[in-house]
């Protein structure tokens, strides 16, 4: 296997011409400057930019892969991205025929309050017994009353807002 | 008859482009970036020609060469000086270089570089294309194209090996330290690479 004994003598000549290959005049001239420039960039920006943790991402990075590789891939994708929120946005508007008003929160007013919260924020909602309620209490986001069935949840604790006699 | 001489002038030995490579890789450590730019115009056309030899695409050279210096100054702190500098960043541009070509599963796509004016000038290479060579039709940019397809019908490793000892000159131990093989791998690919190579470019090989 020594070089000298293996008749390659043509295929070196011919491999001489790979080192006349030389790159547009004057590209040494920037490379290092681009180099440095782009290592402050780094440094300013963090160890990675934006689409380097985006890149890095291996869900992102099998995804990009798959697009450089079929580009027709992307409509597809972007189509059915765009149905995906499309039937989301129906399912969350749609109203919910089974439900009846006392599954839905309600906005409750102390005994003062005057008009009903929940009667002028939709024309849609049954005024006096439907609407949000209004709590700084996390609990109080569960219905009022169980979704299925008729008993009340027991993790609902109405808000109220009497004001406080002084 | 006395002539004025001009006072010899001293290096300075605080300027990057007289510095030792050592002194610049611990002056780079320590976060200077004139000590790195000047190791990277020392290393930067060796770099950039194993790559763009590798890919053979100006595009994809540039960018990987890049992204290979950016790599070894975020590295530099990992750099124990067991080799030298020259050799590690090299390692780390092999390493770069040979990720991306499986990333991109054979499909390349040829930007080449034009040829030096000293190529229609090279014995060796007016020799190829003579009137004795089979393909006698043929011109240097076709000869290189044709040159390009071929090695890249090798595999990765045995491209390396031809490029790195065929074309840029890097002795057998080098290769070995670049590529982290022994040097009877390196021979044995090389010897592969080379019959190969053989094979793909009779018809533009003198015999």
């Amino acid at each position: 296997m020594s070089e000298t004994n293996d008749n390659f003598d043509g295929l070196k000549q011919l491999l001489k011409l790979k080192r006349h290959e030389v790159p547009p005049p004057g590209y040494f001239n920037h490379f290092s400057g681009d180099v440095v420039s782009r290592i402050r960039t780094g440094e300013q920006g963090g160890a990675e930019g934006v689409m380097g943790r985006f890149e890095s991402n291996s869900l992102m990075k099998g995804l990009l892969q798959i697009f450089q590789a079929k580009p027709g891939v992307i409509g597809g994708f972007a189509t059915s991205l765009c149905l995906l929120l499309l039937i989301a946005v129906v399912m969350a508007e749609r109203p919910d025929g089974t439900s009846t008003a006392s599954d839905m929160a309600t906005i409750q007013t102390g005994p003062g309050d005057s008009p009903s919260l929940a009667a002028s924020a939709s024309p849609l909602m049954p005024a006096g017994n439907s609407g949000i309620t209004v709590s700084t209490n996390l609990v109080s986001l569960q219905p009022s009353v169980a979704v299925f069935g008729s008993q009340p949840n027991p993790l609902f604790l109405p808000a109220s807002f009497t004001q406080s006699s002084q | 008859m006395l002539t004025m001489s001009e006072p010899a002038t001293v290096p300075d030995q605080n300027q990057p482009a007289n510095m030792l490579e050592a002194d610049l890789v611990r002056r780079a450590r320590r976060g200077d970036l004139k000590a790195y730019d000047e190791l990277v115009r020392r290393y930067q056309e060796r770099i950039y020609a194993t790559i763009y030899h590798m890919t053979s695409n100006h595009e994809d050279a540039n960018d990987l060469a890049q992204e290979a210096f950016i790599k070894a100054y975020s590295a530099l702190k990992s750099f124990k000086g067991g080799s030298s500098f020259y050799t590690w960043l090299y390692r780390i541009a092999v390493n770069k270089t040979i990720n991306f070509l499986k990333q991109r599963r054979n499909k390349h796509h040829l930007s080449l570089n034009d040829l030096d004016f000293n190529a229609e000038h090279d014995p060796d290479l007016v020799a190829l294309i003579s009137d004795k060579t089979p393909h006698r039709d043929i011109n240097l940019s076709e000869l290189q194209k044709k040159l390009n397809e071929a090695l890249l019908k090798l595999s990765e490793p045995h491209r390396m090996v031809v490029v790195l000892h065929d074309v840029q000159g890097v002795s057998h131990e080098e290769i070995a330290e670049i590529v982290g093989c022994n040097i009877g791998t390196v021979r044995s690919r090389l010897f592969y690479a080379r019959q190969q190579l053989q094979g793909y470019l009779a018809d533009y090989i003198k015999s």
